[in-house]
């Protein structure tokens, strides 16, 4: 898929297009009495270590660095919002990741939660922060779309936006924020792309926003974001079963 | 073989209102003949429908691809001669139902 916005000085053109993101909003739902098992967990858990095996990607971290086999990790982003979890996969292709999410539902998981899940092809290579090594458990997760305004400027006003909001882009390396590129939604969402970052804290995350406020950079999006901290996948799934624990 | 649907719902951007009737009919023109691209490669478009009386938007469309691949391909063409600049809009994409074992 070709690129919805022109690649930047922070931002370049991914080779590896054909991988697609599988990215999930997940609200628990209100249990009926042994309606989620043990099994239930199992099959989802089996479901996952076969899509690692055939490529997919299981965590953020995953994702930034493909070495790194850290398995299936989500954000519990339930003190700040309405989902209780949010995560990001990779899928090798757009129908692998499609095919992924239903089976994954057929297996309990939509059982336990009301998901949504985004699709979208991969358009710009992963970016690590810049300083020390250090450990990175918070997740900020930002979807948006180009609103009417985005869509009536002239190349030129889009061409001095972009140079803008890269000055933002680099004061979020400059805070050491790893952010895993950038995904294209839109042919199967209304948001349009989807950009996911590491971080320390929530504070670094807020001292980020302040800098993409400096830049105008809403001033074309409109955009949603959630913050979580990384946990193990298998924490979605506790307590699950109304069996004793 | 269509196994993948893709609905997607839209409505004209306000400076979409300023173009005049000429300039409407030539992008129109353009993405119709994207449209027939799809279809000549295997796509079925089931139609497309108004929804403006109960809905955000103003029309669902409705097609069938072979796949995800090929949706996702479609609209890449559609964007890549502004059509998203010029309409609003929302997709959707859903695997047909095989029945449980």
């Amino acid at each position: 898929m070709a690129l919805l916005t022109d690649t930047t000085d922070v931002f370049s053109a991914s080779s590896a297009s054909d991988r697609c993101v599988v990215l999930f909003v997940a609200k628990r739902m209100p249990q009926a009495s042994g309606s989620v098992n043990s099994r239930h967990l199992k099959s989802v858990v089996a479901v996952l270590d076969e899509l690692g095996t055939q490529g997919w990607h299981l965590s953020l971290r995953e994702m930034i660095e493909p070495s790194t086999k850290t398995g299936p990790m989500v954000f519990n982003t339930g003190f700040a919002h309405d989902a209780d979890y949010v995560g990001v996969f990779e899928a090798p292709s757009v129908s692998t990741a499609l095919d992924g999410t239903v089976r994954l539902e057929q297996a309990g998981w939509s059982r336990r939660y009301s998901t949504q899940w985004l699709l979208g092809p991969r358009e710009f290579a992963a970016v690590n922060g810049q300083g020390p090594s250090i450990e990175r458990e918070w997740g900020f997760i930002a979807l948006w779309e180009w609103n009417d305004a985005w869509a009536a400027a002239s190349a030129e006003q889009r061409r001095a936006y972009d140079a803008e909001c890269d000055v933002a882009f680099q004061g979020d390396l400059a805070l050491n924020v790893n952010i895993a590129g950038r995904h294209r939604l839109d042919f199967a969402s209304a948001w349009h792309h989807l950009g996911i970052w590491e971080a320390d804290s929530p504070e670094t995350v807020d001292t980020a926003m302040r800098g993409h406020e400096d830049a105008a950079d809403f001033m074309y999006t409109t955009s949603r974001h959630y913050i979580g901290r990384r946990r193990p996948l298998a924490e979605m799934f506790e307590h699950a079963s109304g069996e004793p624990q | 073989m269509t196994a993948v649907v893709w609905i997607h719902y839209a409505r004209p951007r306000p400076h979409w209102y300023a173009l005049n009737e000429i300039d409407q009919a030539a992008r129109k023109t353009s993405w119709k003949e994207i449209a027939r691209a799809s279809e000549s490669s295997g796509a079925e478009r089931v139609g497309q429908f108004h929804v403006r009386g109960q809905h955000d938007y103003e029309t669902v469309e409705i097609w069938r691809f072979a796949n995800a691949e090929a949706a996702a391909d479609h609209w890449s063409r559609l964007t890549a001669f502004g059509y998203n600049e010029w309409f609003a809009f929302a997709n959707n994409i859903g695997l047909a139902m095989v029945a449980a074992e």
